[in-house]
């Protein structure tokens, strides 16, 4: 309730002694705290101290790893030897192991591409963009995001690559890369495809970079209480002979702040980018305006998908639910529905403006999409990205960890058929009907795409247990202690 | 003098100097009405036998006024638009810096309806009366782009539909603030619950409203043309024009003495500045798209809309709205110190106010002057006419109730925003521990 001894403007009748005299100006208002049933959960639970924070974090990388965890590493690594095998054989034998073929001359390869691109979006938007609008919330989970950026965009980068079928002329300068040669041979510039190569490798570099400047004071926090050699060794390696000096920090601040607002602008720019290897193609269902935030949207829609089905079995399997708390996934799961929900509008004004525009190609390419020979993939799309997260409208939904996770798979699911939908739908029936085909992936197709989340795993694995999952720095700057207006402002043992 | 003020004051004067520019530009233009150009795409993309655009328009005529009045609404529309996003966006998000700011954008949301409503009745007057759209009086089974869509684009439709969803975002608005004085009694938890459950829903109806209004009164001048992206455009443009607008007017309230002077800090006044700045990048992407992928496909479906507006002194509207809707805000608001320099934000408000007064007049006057921009003093004066309606009605109803919402239960958030520990102290405190 709000309450004050001063006066009130009388013309505002109702706030009548509430809002302060103007003679005798007092410098903020004594305003009551939300009832109980709307008050907001701290970020981590149970008081927890610093010092069990660090525990509890360094813990994960400094214990031995838990059983479950060998398993998973060997079959996540069987996964990615089995990726690395079947490009092997790609390369040696030739693009036509793969399924795609005209009129699907893009298919299985670059859905492949543009999933992983979107699953490494919800890291820098975590990191850059939440940060700069001041979510503290991120703190929790925004390392753990950032890595897996990392690693799926390094899962990305592979398939356009490769299907390229002679590898190494993809890799040779002058056809990716701009690079003066003897044969004056230079890569297309007016081509978004080339355009991706600057915009994934930027933000793959930049990512990386955030990723690590982020890290430093929590590898020294790892040096400081490394026991072996090796640890101590390389940890201290890696921090920069950081000392938590006050130098040190102000130039971590100024220097996260600066990425902050590089990367920001990345966020957008990378997959407006990949949606333009789409959308400057006069092919009904890829031309379409709305496509650039429509990809966006959808990145980061895919990026928290994959943000909840890593985190969530990581909090039980290493007891961190006092750090990532269900706050947490209730705010991951708002993001889930706000994205979802621009995703479904523009799938909604795609079919709008297909009816509205008159175009009878682009009205049949939509018609197609849900009716056609694909209707299966449409639906399994609409499903699981337009339905799914409505059912976060609902907090007992929002705060079940088991159904998030799984309405988390699904999100998962849908952004890649999404993919499918646009890329395969759109080719596999083109302007001549004599012309038309249906793709069908081969066994190496599937088998490399089940193999890329191999390659994933195991870096996510490696990283788990070599590196602290959650920013400890930060999340210690989050805590109540940390303010220094809160009764408990200074306090350093508070079970 | 502030560092920071003087290096605005060069920025100013050189902005000056290019704005000076560009109206010269703008107004010495040729009108010519039978600029070749002109002709073509007329005949190319409008082709309808009412307001042909070629014959020269007199500034008493129905139409003139029809067109002026029309981009004054949708100057308007835009504020309140902007408010009900806002209002919206802080019950989904659970917002609570916002919170003593939300009375005012639940105040301008609601003039929706019934007055924003009331006000689009001259319109649907005007297309009756064959001044605005040409699609009114075509025959559909002569024209393609209007037989797809005729279950639409039909006089009753039209007439029915628009003031109906303008009447629904206005009743949505209404209803927030309602829930919100009523607040102010109880302070009962459940008037938040309930608003939060009816903002989602309105987000909604917000989104296929708001894209289904400006299609309506806008695109449809052309209605030929088409563009998924339409909506979100007019959205991020309106958005971008109630942040400001929100900026100068919370200003003024939180002076000395001014009924939000113990609820609204530096650090709010910033947020909205920050914000702003994102709008003026958001709508800039979002600009830039549109134009790139119909640049690059070179449909002639969809290339006559912007060709048209890349005629005689339109090209240098379009040019003005590239650099003063977007670079000029853009590098003004990346110095954070001018985000919080009413010295700067003032001349910055007035500034976002004429570009995106041009952004509608860009949409709607070339269909009436294609030769070139031709401003007639119905334009400032329907415009301003308009402005203080919306003025006088904001602020009646605005003293009906308490400035702010007494009783929200962010209320204690949006007062102790600017407490927040400083990132010197963050780190202070991380480096001791």
């Amino acid at each position: 309730m709000a309450s004050s001894s001063a006066s009130q403007p009388s013309r505002h009748p109702t706030s009548k002694g509430v809002v302060g005299s103007q003679s005798t100006p007092t410098p903020t208002l004594k305003v009551a705290n939300a009832p109980r049933e709307l008050e907001r959960e701290p970020l981590v639970l149970n008081n927890r101290s610093i010092g069990w924070i660090t525990n509890a974090i360094a813990g994960v990388c400094e214990n031995p790893m838990p059983m479950w965890w060998w398993p998973a590493f060997i079959l996540s690594f069987g996964g990615m030897m089995t990726m690395f095998s079947l490009i092997a054989y790609l390369v040696s034998t030739g693009v036509g192991v793969w399924g795609l073929n005209q009129p699907a001359a893009w298919a299985w390869d670059i859905t492949n591409f543009v999933f992983w691109i979107g699953i490494g979006h919800a890291g820098t938007l975590i990191s850059a963009v939440l940060f700069l609008l001041r979510q503290k919330w991120r703190t929790s989970v925004n390392r753990a995001a950032e890595a897996m950026t990392i690693f799926a965009v390094a899962c990305a980068g592979i398939f356009p690559v490769f299907h390229t079928g002679r590898v190494w002329f993809a890799l040779l300068p002058g056809y990716l890369i701009p690079f003066p040669n003897a044969n004056e041979i230079w890569p297309q510039f007016r081509s978004p495809l080339l355009w991706d190569v600057f915009a994934v490798s930027t933000y793959g570099t930049v990512s990386l970079l955030f990723w690590y400047v982020g890290l430093i004071p929590d590898l020294a926090t790892l040096r400081d209480r490394a026991k072996g050699f090796m640890r101590r060794f390389f940890y201290g390696l890696f921090s920069l002979g950081w000392t938590g000096s006050n130098r040190h920090w102000s130039n971590y601040e100024k220097a996260y702040l600066l990425l902050a607002g590089l990367s920001t602008p990345l966020v957008l720019s990378v997959h407006s980018i990949v949606s333009f290897d789409f959308a400057v193609s006069v092919v009904p269902g890829w031309h379409t305006t709305i496509f650039p935030p429509y990809f966006v949207a959808g990145a980061i829609f895919s990026g928290f998908g994959m943000v909840l089905t890593l985190l969530i079995p990581l909090r039980s399997l290493f007891k961190l639910h006092d750090i990532i708390t269900l706050r947490h996934v209730e705010l991951m799961c708002k993001v889930l529905l706000a994205t979802g929900s621009i995703v479904g509008y523009a799938y909604g004004m795609e079919f709008f403006i297909a009816w509205y525009g008159g175009s009878p190609y682009e009205l049949y390419a939509f018609k197609n999409r849900a009716f056609g020979p694909y209707w299966w993939s449409y639906w399994a799309m609409i499903s699981c990205n337009v339905i799914s997260p409505h059912f976060f409208w609902f907090k007992k939904l929002r705060v079940s960890v088991v159904f998030v996770w799984i309405v988390s798979i699904f999100v998962n699911i849908g952004m890649w058929f999404e993919r499918f939908v646009i890329i395969v739908t759109s080719l596999h029936r083109d302007y001549l009907p004599s012309s038309w085909g249906y793709f069908t992936p081969t066994w190496v197709d599937v088998m490399t795409f089940a193999g890329s989340f191999g390659l994933f795993m195991t870096l996510f694995l490696l990283f788990i247990r070599f590196l602290p999952v959650i920013a400890i720095s930060e999340v210690k700057g989050v805590t109540p202690q940390a303010d220094p207006h809160h009764p408990l402002g200074g306090a350093k043992e508070h079970h | 003098m502030n560092p920071a003020l003087r290096i605005s004051n060069n920025w100013m004067a050189f902005f000056a100097i290019a704005a000076l520019f560009l109206t010269a530009r703008l107004f010495g233009a040729e009108h010519t009405d039978s600029h070749p150009v002109a002709n073509a795409v007329e005949h190319a993309g409008h082709g309808h036998d009412h307001g042909s655009a070629a014959e020269s328009v007199s500034q008493f005529s129905l139409k003139q006024i029809a067109h002026s009045y029309l981009t004054a609404y949708m100057f308007t529309l835009s504020l309140c638009v902007g408010c009900l996003f806002l209002s919206l966006a802080h019950h989904l998000f659970d917002a609570g810096w916002s919170a003593s700011i939300r009375r005012v954008t639940d105040t301008i949301s609601s003039l929706l309806f019934p007055w924003m409503t009331f006000l689009v009745f001259p319109i649907i007057g005007f297309a009756w009366h064959g001044d605005l759209y040409g699609w009114f009086y075509t025959d559909p089974a002569s024209d393609h782009s209007l037989d797809v869509k005729k279950v639409l684009f039909n006089r009753e439709t039209f007439s029915v539909l628009l003031p109906g969803v303008i009447a629904l975002l206005g009743l949505v608005g209404g209803t927030l603030r309602k829930w919100s004085v009523a607040q102010d009694k109880d302070g009962a938890a459940h008037w938040t619950s309930k608003s939060r459950k009816l903002a989602a829903g309105g987000i909604f109806l917000f989104a296929f409203g708001t894209t289904l209004v400006c299609f309506f009164l806008m695109k449809s001048l052309q209605h030929q043309f088409f563009s998924t992206m339409y909506g979100v455009y007019y959205f991020a443009g309106s958005v971008w024009v109630t942040l400001i607008t929100l900026y100068i007017l919370t200003m003024y309230l939180s002076q000395p003495g001014k009924p939000l002077e113990k609820v609204y800090f530096k650090r709010q006044q910033q947020d909205l500045a920050v914000l702003f700045f994102a709008f003026t990048v958001f709508y800039a992407y979002i600009h830039f798209s549109q134009y790139f992928l119909i640049w690059n496909a070179a449909l002639p479906e969809e290339t006559f809309w912007y060709v048209l507006r890349e005629v005689g002194s339109w090209k240098w509207v379009g040019m003005t709205i590239i650099f003063g809707h977007f670079f000029v805000p853009f590098l003004l608001l990346l110095n954070q110190d001018i985000k919080r320099n009413m010295a700067v934000m003032v001349p910055v408000a007035v500034w976002a106010w004429l570009m995106h007064y041009l952004d509608m007049t860009y949409n709607v006057m070339p269909v009436l002057h294609p030769a070139g921009l031709k401003l007639t003093f119905w334009d400032p004066l329907l415009w301003i006419a308009m402005v203080s309606i919306l003025g006088a009605l904001f602020r009646r109803k605005y003293q009906t109730a308490a400035p702010y919402p007494l009783r929200d239960p962010r209320l204690n958030e949006a007062v102790t925003h600017h407490e927040v520990p400083t990132s010197a102290a963050r780190s202070a405190s991380a480096s001791t521990h």
